[in-house]
């Protein structure tokens, strides 16, 4: 496990598209978790953000993130089928491996588990032909699916090739701390049906409300290494690993703070973090010592 | 029709009804077509496409500039852009695959041309569907016979589809798997299980037994070669492969002799027109 085994998510970095792509570059990442939103809010448009990412050289891993997507019918399936298909299209544009779904927190979607894995293999069919992979995330207040080991009971039902879990640390840990659970299934999870790998911390044990849970994901993640449940990210880190994956590891770290910060600054941290990481492995190889402007 | 039919064959598949080519190139594709035994026997009305014909085979060979024109290889070797699937019914075939995720084709269609409908192949090609085959013909629409043209041509010693070889990123091989039993219903055949004399890749049986797909991952040392995925050869059928050699050879029909391919009782491939062809022996009889 090295530094090319890890990405940042430009969600955590303030700024500009460019300046985000040359923080992380600069820190030595050779790839980045984009969201859509990087690409379609672009002040010079779509196709400057496409070459923007071109020229950075680094490796889109994923796409953020397709909502509300699984579980629908009629007029709403339709027009989710439709958006879905725009976002595989912007995956195939700006050269993503895959696409990150994370499960629906709509009213009108259905927990058919059946229902629910016919529309992921109906979106990995779509991403076949454009060599894409897609990643389906439980999010930890998903109205059907809201904890990892459902997401992946349902990546099974659906039984498609280049669709797998998509493993939120955080998600994991505050249903462990909110449910009083543990993450022992994970182990069960063969690596190849691993699809992506988000990790973040955060910096209190107890999650008290559903609401306090939605808060601190959204504004107070932290990096590896950084949070209060280090022993845990440590265990799971080994157990992925031993899984047998093989993909990236990115940082999905959502953070009021980070975005007050200048980009270069919390892309040295998420080396650091990286470097963290590696060193829970058992198969770590990342350098102890930070090679500083590899990338300048 | 009974539901384990139904299931087995969901949409009434039932041979290849014609394969497509792009090329800026026609004539000189089409002359090499001739040689092994097609005859033109059609012009599109509109654009530049003519249809051959041998037995039971159709060809189209596409030189229309939107579609000839824009070869990612930056030659006039002719691409192999499309399938058609005779099925039992066109829009319910259509219908049943976009259900289940397939990407739908922008259809070109001209003053009174056929709307043929088919779904997104791999890179840019399509698979198409066809169910009038038997009493009517969707040639009789787009395209006007050419004088010259003779309807009964038999093609050389039986010669017939059998299959299509499809060129795949590597470790895509169970991704193109599920693409083609989930829309299709075909199924794979036992490892090991292969004809011809290029035995590699997974090889996938139609689910009328009719034809089959070959999905090739790049061998080992691809990384210097310049590896696409696309449909990349098709393979003609032939129950006596060296009476097939001996009568294409006499009209002027050189087969590739390698380190890696050579022609046997089990097949051969030429290189010629600028793309490959492959020649299997074959248990699967010529259609109509």
């Amino acid at each position: 496990m090295n530094l090319g085994n890890f990405s940042m998510d430009t969600i955590t970095l303030a700024g500009s598209l460019e300046s985000k792509l040359d923080a992380a570059a600069s820190a030595g990442f050779t790839q980045i978790t984009l969201w859509a939103k990087d690409l379609v809010g672009h002040p010079d448009g779509y196709d400057a953000a496409l070459n923007e990412v071109r020229l950075s050289g680094l490796r889109v891993n994923a796409i953020q993130v397709m909502r509300d997507y699984e579980g629908l019918s009629g007029p709403l399936h339709r027009y989710k089928i439709e958006t879905v298909k725009t976002m595989l299209k912007l995956c195939e544009a700006v050269g993503a491996e895959r696409l990150l779904i994370c499960s629906s927190t709509s009213p009108h979607a259905s927990g058919d588990i059946e229902h629910i894995a016919a529309d992921l293999r109906k979106v990995a069919m779509l991403a076949t032909p454009l060599g894409l992979r897609v990643g389906f995330e439980a999010l930890s207040w998903g109205r059907h699916v809201n904890d990892f080991a459902l997401s992946w009971e349902i990546v099974q039902l659906a039984d498609r090739a280049n669709l797998g879990v998509c493993i939120d640390s955080f998600h994991v840990l505050a249903n462990c701390s909110l449910n009083g659970t543990n993450f022992d299934v994970l182990s069960t999870i063969p690596g190849e049906r691993i699809a992506f790998v988000q990790l973040s911390d955060f910096m209190w044990k107890a999650v008290r409300t559903p609401e306090e849970r939605i808060e601190t994901a959204r504004h107070l993640r932290v990096f590896p290494g950084e949070g209060v449940h280090s022993a845990e990210l440590s265990r799971m880190i080994r157990m992925i690993d031993r899984s047998g994956y093989r993909g990236d590891w990115s940082f999905e770290v959502f953070n009021d703070d980070y975005v007050q910060m200048p980009s270069a600054v919390v892309a040295m941290r998420a080396r650091e973090s990286a470097m963290w990481v590696a060193a829970q492995s058992e198969r770590r190889s990342l350098p102890r010592t930070i090679n500083r402007g590899m990338h300048a | 029709m009974n539901k384990s039919v139904s299931t087995l064959n969901p949409l009434g598949i039932d041979g290849i009804e014609y394969v497509e080519y792009a090329t800026t190139e026609p004539q000189s594709f089409g002359a090499a077509l001739e040689r092994l035994g097609f005859i033109a026997v059609a012009r599109h009305r509109s654009r530049e496409i003519v249809l051959y014909r041998a037995g039971g085979m159709n060809i189209i060979v596409n030189a229309d500039p939107d579609v000839a024109g824009n070869s990612d290889e930056g030659s006039g070797a002719p691409r192999l852009k499309a399938f058609a699937l005779r099925v039992r019914d066109a829009a319910t075939a259509y219908t049943h695959c976009i259900d289940k995720g397939a990407w739908p084709i922008t259809p070109r269609v001209g003053a009174m041309e056929l709307n043929i409908p088919g779904v997104s192949g791999v890179g840019d090609t399509v698979i198409y569907f066809v169910d009038r085959y038997q009493e009517f013909s969707i040639y009789d629409v787009d395209f006007k016979k050419l004088p010259s043209a003779n309807d009964a041509n038999p093609s050389i010693q039986g010669m017939h589809f059998f299959g299509i070889v499809q060129s795949i990123d590597e470790s895509r091989t169970k991704e193109w798997i599920d693409f083609y039993e989930e829309l299709f219903g075909f199924s794979v055949l036992p490892q090991g299980q292969y004809f011809g004399v290029l035995p590699k890749g997974t090889l996938l049986e139609s689910p009328c037994h009719k034809f089959y797909l070959q999905l090739v991952e790049p061998p080992e040392q691809a990384a210097v070669l310049a590896w696409q995925e696309k449909l990349s050869r098709v393979g003609f059928g032939a129950a006596d492969i060296p009476a097939l050699v001996k009568a294409l050879t006499a009209r002027g029909v050189t087969f590739i002799e390698s380190d890696s391919v050579h022609t046997s009782d089990r097949g051969a491939v030429t290189y010629l027109g600028g793309t490959s062809f492959e020649f299997v022996k074959s248990h699967l009889g010529a259609s109509r």
